[in-house]
């Protein structure tokens, strides 16, 4: 990277995000975004709306702000010490951020799948039923029993180990593990599921089960994921949005976004341009 | 619109290449075929049989470049993955040399003709509104081919623009040819066959109409086929 | 063209050269290694001999068999007893009497004295313990096996000492002759001396034995483990998952990471000014000893403890938090249980380094000389090092053999907490 522009530039450069932040009826919306870590700002005067039952892909190299922002939704910044956010987050009409709002009850209804596939070192089933346990989302075994298995179905991983649900989490391999935690975040029935790089510690097979995986879960959650593979955001998404240096630079239509970007910035991203 | 088009600056240099290499072949070939649309109008108008030959004959150029650009373009996709511009810039390249193909078939067409007419001593001097009609077609591969090398809206434009006269002399050949044949039936083989290069040439024309919307497409990433020219501009103004 | 051949071929050259050099660099860092590890071997294989060697004639012990009769009237009792009034009996009167009875040639006072001084002094309370556990014996005859001095112990386990001047040795020739004849009459036996690890401390070197110490150690380790674990566990849980980071903290950090490093003494010293002082607890208590233990060890613990939790990876935390698990929750469902195999470990080590300690023990009052097994946390007791460090410090030989045993038993602690340590980890070990 030879020609990076110097910083004012861009910032010059992006003045206002190009595209279609807003929807009709959004199941997340967020106004003027501001991150800080300490004093250093990491997102600028963010505004985008997440649709319902979409998938909207968060694209832009790396330090870009996305995953921050990602990680805003669900509230997961809260454990950063330095970490300050501003703004205005609603989730459908509630506000995120509110003093009144238990980032443990935000996060049963917006859940969160991680870049490496994290399973507890417990066994499968116990790794599913911790989620609806925490909550008290069953009643008696069977009940949870029938939790753990629709939601190893839902994330297409219950043929695959149905004969030992009691063998470790850990001892899958890599992309079960992940269909394990994506099975982990559905049984909670979250609304919103967070993705950050769901597929990138995957080979390209696990991979393509990840995203066939993500067109399903469309019918039923809303999807946001991060990810640093732009075919990866072509193929999943509905819509996508451009993040450079902690701006948003472009939303919109995927099909827009990778045949006709509007941004110079977007377009030089998206090619593998200097810039 | 902030983009502006350029095939340089990618990360990856050999991608630079090859777009520029695909590119240039491109050009080449819009060069190639342009020159057999002359030469084929040349022969039919001076009824030259040689060089009608000539023409004919070296089609079998143009059909090879074609089916080494397209492989070229497959291979970017396969390696590169294009985006935007990129990918547009491949697609593009790709439906151009398939018009540049058809309008090289219509100049060969041209050739065969010219033979037959100069081995029936048919006159030049008949041929004045084909001429005419030859050198507006001329004109406007010749401005298409440069609206594609330089990425010109502006020229696609006007050039697709152009080719509304174009029909209108061709209907105007047509018509005369028609009174021709009623006046004398000898002369139906002969006008049939005049009648047909002017309709090669109207083909030319029309993938010429095809390029210059492809250098639309390539430049502001809007399709603009199938749509009249003033809805054309107006999307393209907003 | 050919030029360039040949200064490539020169690089290959000067690669190889140095390569030689590289590969005897290698090989000479390896054998340094070997070579290393084989001289520590060889230190620790020849002080485990020298301990085993020494500790040797400990773990045996000659006993000398005597025909004693329970005299009412020696003993000065009247014939059928009280308790309390066999307690007072004249023993030594009976046993030496049986001596003289066995040797009657011996008429001389200093030869009596030194007839009698074969037997150990503790011999009378063995008779009388052999009295009081049965009175119907008064009267009788019974043949007794008594154990002997610890100098005809140590002459009897050096045969060097026979050949050498009477001068320079504690038994005297006509004491030698004695003991040729008890041997040849078979009153002389050598067994396995269990009384080292069931009797408590004594003056005389064939009575003492380590249960005392034994139990104080166990007992003082048990208060420190109670203590510290609990109390280092919750400190470094809070330290590394819940406090703010800041001034305050670092601060704390920094104190800790320092107090690992204090000489332990001055936590003995803390521990009389501050405990036995001002609180008022019983000195030289395994209660009070392992309060001192506990301050020395609470570092060690919380250290080890917060590398253990610094060690889990946060996709554990972010995992158990993205599913609405709370702090706590997530702390003590996911990050304590995966860390418990290093906070075990690490507190093991603490209570091995604990167990080695003599100084801050030193300091309050667990060195006294304590006969009796203490059967409380608030009973004044000693413990195994202590106890070492005093008989190392005991002029008679035999304590010399006693120090040795009593190491070897020191060591054998360490090496099952040690094995307890390795085979908690692995059973509480998970992958990830």
């Amino acid at each position: 990277m030879t020609q990076v522009i110097e910083a004012p530039d861009i910032h010059q450069a992006i003045k206002q995000t190009v595209g279609s932040p807003f929807t009709h009826k959004p199941k997340i919306s967020t106004r003027n975004v501001d991150v800080f870590y300490d004093d250093k700002q990491a997102i600028f005067d963010v505004s985008l709306d997440i649709g319902s039952h979409e998938v909207i892909a968060l694209i832009g190299p790396s330090g870009c702000g996305k995953s921050t922002y990602l990680r805003c939704f669900n509230r997961m910044n809260d454990t950063i010490q330095s970490c300050r956010v501003t703004g205005e987050f609603r989730l459908e009409e509630e506000d995120i951020y509110a003093r009144g709002m238990d980032p443990v009850l935000l996060r049963a209804r917006i859940g969160m799948v991680f870049q490496k596939p994290n399973p507890f070192p417990k066994s499968i089933y116990d790794n599913v039923a911790y989620g609806p346990k925490l909550h008290g989302l069953a009643s008696n075994r069977a009940e949870l029993d029938e939790i753990v298995v629709s939601s190893l179905q839902k994330a297409g991983l219950y043929e695959e180990v149905k004969d030992r649900l009691n063998a470790s989490g850990t001892g899958l391999s890599g992309g079960q593990q992940q269909r394990l935690c994506i099975a982990r975040t559905i049984a909670v029935s979250p609304e919103v599921i967070l993705m950050d790089e769901p597929a990138s510690a995957l080979d390209p097979i696990a991979t393509a089960t990840i995203e066939e995986l993500i067109d399903e879960l469309r019918q039923n959650y809303t999807i946001v994921i991060v990810t640093h593979s732009m075919q990866q955001a072509a193929r999943v998404s509905q819509r996508t949005a451009y993040f450079h240096l902690g701006k948003l630079v472009e939303v919109g239509d995927t099909n827009q976004i990778f045949t006709n970007p509007q941004h110079q910035l977007t377009e030089n991203y998206i090619t593998g341009r200097f810039g | 619109m902030d983009t502006d088009l350029n095939l340089t600056q990618h990360i990856s240099n050999r991608f630079n290449e090859e777009l520029e290499e695909v590119r240039n072949l491109a050009l080449n070939m819009g060069g190639l075929v342009e020159k057999q649309v002359s030469d084929g109008l040349k022969a039919l108008l001076k009824a030259k049989s040689k060089l009608g030959e000539k023409v004919a004959s070296s089609d079998y150029k143009v059909n090879a470049m074609e089916v080494d650009i397209d492989e070229q373009c497959t291979l970017i996709l396969a390696r590169r993955q294009p985006a935007a511009s990129d990918l547009r810039l491949v697609m593009s390249i790709i439906k151009t040399i398939t018009d540049l193909e058809r309008i090289g078939d219509e100049a060969e067409q041209l050739g065969m003709y010219a033979i037959k007419l100069a081995d029936d001593n048919i006159k030049p001097s008949q041929f004045v509104e084909l001429r005419h009609l030859g050198e507006h077609v001329k004109e406007m591969l010749h401005d298409a081919l440069d609206a594609f090398a330089r990425m010109d809206v502006e020229a696609a434009l006007q050039t697709i623009e152009a080719s509304s006269t174009l029909k209108e002399e061709y209907d105007a050949i047509s018509r005369q040819l028609i009174l021709q044949m009623m006046e004398d039936p000898r002369q139906i083989k002969n006008a049939l066959r005049v009648h047909w290069c002017a309709r090669s040439l109207e083909r030319i024309g029309d993938h010429c109409e095809n390029i210059c919307e492809y250098v639309v497409y390539l430049v502001k990433g809007r399709d603009v086929r199938h749509v009249s020219i003033d809805e054309m501009k107006a999307e393209l103004e907003e | 063209m050919s030029n360039k051949m040949s200064h490539h071929r020169s690089n290959i050259e000067q690669v190889r050269h140095s390569l030689k050099k590289r590969h005897r660099q290698e090989k000479r860092f390896i054998l340094l290694g070997k070579l290393s590890v084989l001289t520590g071997f060889l230190f620790l294989a020849f002080l485990l001999t020298d301990i085993g060697i020494k500790a040797w004639p400990a773990f045996q012990q000659h006993w000398i068999q005597l025909d004693v009769t329970f005299d009412a009237q020696i003993l000065d009792v009247e014939a059928p007893a009280d308790e309390a009034a066999l307690k007072k009996g004249n023993y030594r009167g009976v046993l030496k009497k049986s001596l003289y009875a066995m040797f009657p040639d011996v008429s001389a006072r200093r030869d009596k004295k030194a007839l009698f001084k074969l037997i150990s002094s503790g011999a009378e309370y063995q008779v009388r313990d052999i009295l009081l556990a049965d009175p119907r014996k008064l009267g009788t005859t019974q043949q007794i096996w008594v154990l002997a001095d610890d100098d005809v112990e140590r002459f009897l386990k050096e045969p060097a000492l026979r050949e050498s001047q009477q001068s320079d040795r504690r038994i005297k020739d006509n004491q030698v002759a004695w003991l040729d004849q008890l041997s040849g009459q078979g009153r002389i036996e050598s067994q396995w001396n269990w009384a080292f690890l069931t009797s408590g401390d004594s003056r005389e070197p064939e009575q003492a034995g380590i249960a005392g110490a034994l139990r104080g150690t166990m007992l003082t380790i048990l208060v420190t483990l109670a203590m510290s674990f609990p109390l280092g566990l919750a400190a470094a849980v809070y330290l590394e998952e819940f406090a703010p980071q800041n001034r305050w903290t670092d601060l704390i950090e920094i104190n800790v990471n320092n107090l690992a490093a204090v000489p332990s003494i001055v936590f003995g010293l803390l521990g009389l000014a501050v405990f036995i002082s001002f609180f008022g607890v019983p000195r030289s208590a395994p209660l009070v000893g392992g309060m001192v233990l506990t301050l020395m060890t609470l570092p060690t613990i919380i250290i080890a403890s917060r590398a253990s939790l610094k060690s889990v990876p946060p996709s554990i935390r972010d995992a158990a938090l993205a599913l609405g698990a709370s702090k706590v929750q997530t702390v003590f469902q996911h990050v304590v249980p995966l860390a418990m195999p290093g906070i075990l470990t690490g507190t093991i080590i603490g209570m091995a380094q604990a167990l080695g300690e003599t100084a801050p023990l030193l300091m309050i009052g667990m060195v006294a000389f304590i006969v009796d097994i203490p059967q409380g946390i608030t009973d004044s007791a000693t413990v195994l090092p202590v106890q070492i460090y005093l008989w190392a410090d005991s002029p008679e030989r035999a304590f010399m053999a006693k120090t040795s045993a009593a190491i070897i038993v020191l060591l054998l602690f360490l090496v099952t907490m040690n094995l307890l340590a390795v085979v908690l980890r692995k059973r509480f070990e998970r992958k990830w």
